[in-house]
């Protein structure tokens, strides 16, 4: 996908301050983004029931179902669509909470416009390196282990489960530098968009819960390796 | 996760601490008796006079020392509990706030960069400006509520109060607030006549009303509905505000006029708000003499603040005359 193309991206706006997401709409679609604007969680679900969208950019504090339960919802129904978290909170807690729940990215109030639109850009790119990747190579076979990066479906030895889309872009980005080191900076930057300075743990959460899904022994993790005090490396196959 | 256990930790070490307290008691009753019982036959037995005048002494002041030592625990326990249930509303406090301080100030930061990077039209160049006062605006009131109860816990503030019509003061409030946010027609309705005197700081009751109308714009899923009714007493002038929001439930009831405290259910309209609103309304009230109470019929049927302001002369005339005497300066 080109430029132009992400300018035609279509975003759903979920901001309860009328005032904010004026300026917003307005900056976004300046931008050449195609906008729709909601008002409170409830409405937002309605909005992203009825018609597709490339992102959706989701306040936390809403009316009636707040953004972490709008994100849960989201995440159900489909794995791909990107999520960007605004939020006032600055906790480590609720930035983790966040991302787990399955957003691509968050920005903490006050955030510069220029840093928004950069953000915007960068989880539409994002999007679209993960959507040509997947047309490529589909499904990676390692192991007993099988994954589907379309849908997001995967099986292991006998069991069949679902990755969430950020445990999807991990294992995507784990395996196209595969036997090389990849850092949790890296990790964060690459796949979150984040900037590395905020906590690290978030990568290794992700990281437990890829080898619980895929290791034969979490305890001696054969795929997934931890190199100390350097990041993970995924081996493909794993010397015996 | 250590902190939501906190409290449930700290009750079941309480309940230990005084169960081993009254145990130790028993126990020691039980040994005392027993001794005493015993040392009484064989005084029986061998018809010895024993005298137990010294060790009864000792036994009442152990009993004495025991029951302060369970006392003490339990005053402990309780400041515990309130040191506790601040640091909640605190916490509650710091999320509202941020919240509250931090969105208006992204919604300015983002105007100020639209206008530095961007070729705007000048009518957008003054919808974007008139965006900004408005956020400025909101700041500006968060602000001054926060020093504002500050000021009224610490009496440090001052009123300047009158004495005045309870009916005509109150009405010319209302709807000077009703013009200042630009109510529609018939949003308030006022019934009953209030023909008694009041002493009112007419700011002071600004605030007040300002708050209660802006809890029940905030709080109302339908259209915005007040019932305002006036009553006069020999001794009372009692103001009922009606309005027809979310409501709250009957454990919220102790609830809603404590800092920082919030309504949150999934009902809610709205998120704005710093707990602080109901806060000042009853602080303003206490000042004035009065008494505030709110009733629900529970979540979705509206709720009612019932205030209860004290007629002049006849109520409370030490504490009016005091208000009215520090008001001349």
């Amino acid at each position: 996908m080109n430029e132009d193309n992400l300018q035609n991206s279509k975003i759903l706006l979920v901001e309860d301050e009328e005032s904010l997401a004026e300026g917003l709409l307005f900056n976004l679609s300046e931008e050449g983004y195609s906008v729709v604007w909601v008002k409170d969680g409830k409405k937002a679900l309605e909005q992203f029931d009825s018609q597709p969208y490339d992102l959706i950019i989701l306040d936390i504090m809403l009316p009636y179902i707040n953004g972490f339960e709008v994100a849960k919802y989201v995440r159900e129904k489909s794995p791909m669509i990107p999520i960007l978290m605004l939020t006032a909170r600055t906790a480590v807690h609720d930035r983790v909470r966040g991302l787990e729940i399955g957003a691509n990215d968050y920005l903490t109030k006050p955030f510069h416009l220029q840093e928004l639109l950069a953000r915007v850009k960068g989880i539409l790119r994002r999007k679209s390196w993960y959507q040509s990747a997947v047309e490529s190579t589909s499904t990676y076979q390692f192991g007993e282990n099988e994954i589907n990066f379309a849908d997001f479906s995967c099986r292991s030895e006998n069991k069949k489960f679902r990755l969430t889309q950020q445990e999807a872009m991990v294992m995507k980005y784990l395996i196209q530098k595969k036997d090389k080191i990849v850092s949790r900076e890296e990790l964060l930057e690459k796949v979150w968009n984040i900037s590395s300075e905020i906590e690290t743990r978030t990568v290794d959460n992700f990281i437990a819960r890829l080898r619980k899904y895929f290791e034969p022994d979490t305890k001696k993790p054969v795929y997934i390796k931890s190199i100390r005090s350097a990041g993970y490396m995924f081996v493909e196959r794993p010397s015996s | 996760m250590r902190k939501k256990y906190s409290q449930a930790y700290a009750i079941i070490l309480f309940i230990l601490a005084q169960v081993a307290c009254f145990s130790l008691l028993g126990l020691w009753i039980a040994r005392f008796v027993a001794n005493y019982v015993i040392l009484k036959r064989i005084g029986e037995q061998y018809s010895i006079n024993i005298q137990a005048g010294g060790a009864v002494a000792i036994f009442v002041i152990g009993l004495v020392l025991l029951v302060a030592m369970s006392v003490g625990m339990l005053l402990i326990f309780r400041r515990l509990r309130l040191q506790y249930k601040l640091t909640k509303l605190y916490d509650n406090f710091i999320a509202n706030v941020t919240h509250e301080l931090k969105t208006p100030l992204t919604s300015i930061q983002l105007y100020l960069d639209t206008l530095t990077v961007r070729d705007i039209s000048r009518s957008k160049q003054l919808k974007f400006i008139e965006f900004m006062q408005r956020d400025a605006n909101r700041l500006n009131k968060l602000i001054n509520a926060i020093l504002e109860i500050a000021r009224l816990e610490k009496k440090k503030n001052r009123f300047h109060c009158s004495v005045y019509e309870a009916d005509h003061i109150l009405k010319e409030i209302i709807e000077e607030i009703v013009q200042q946010i630009k109510l529609p027609q018939g949003t308030i309705t006022i019934t009953g006549e209030a023909h008694c005197n009041c002493v009112i700081d007419k700011s002071a009751f600004k605030i007040l009303f300002n708050n209660l109308v802006n809890n029940a714009m905030k709080y109302s899923t339908d259209i915005l509905k007040i019932y305002i009714n006036m009553q006069c007493s020999p001794k009372k002038c009692v103001i009922e505000f009606q309005d027809q929001g979310i409501g709250f439930s009957v454990n919220e009831k102790k609830r809603i006029f404590d800092k920082f405290y919030r309504v949150n259910h999934p009902d809610d309209p709205d998120v704005r708000g710093s707990g602080l609103g109901l806060a000042l309304v009853k602080e303003i009230v206490k000042y004035h003499g009065g008494k505030i109470r709110a009733y629900s019929k529970g979540l979705n049927q509206g709720a009612t603040f019932r205030i209860e302001l004290p007629v002049y002369p006849a109520s409370k005339r030490h504490h009016l005359n005091k208000l009215l005497k520090s008001s001349t300066y």
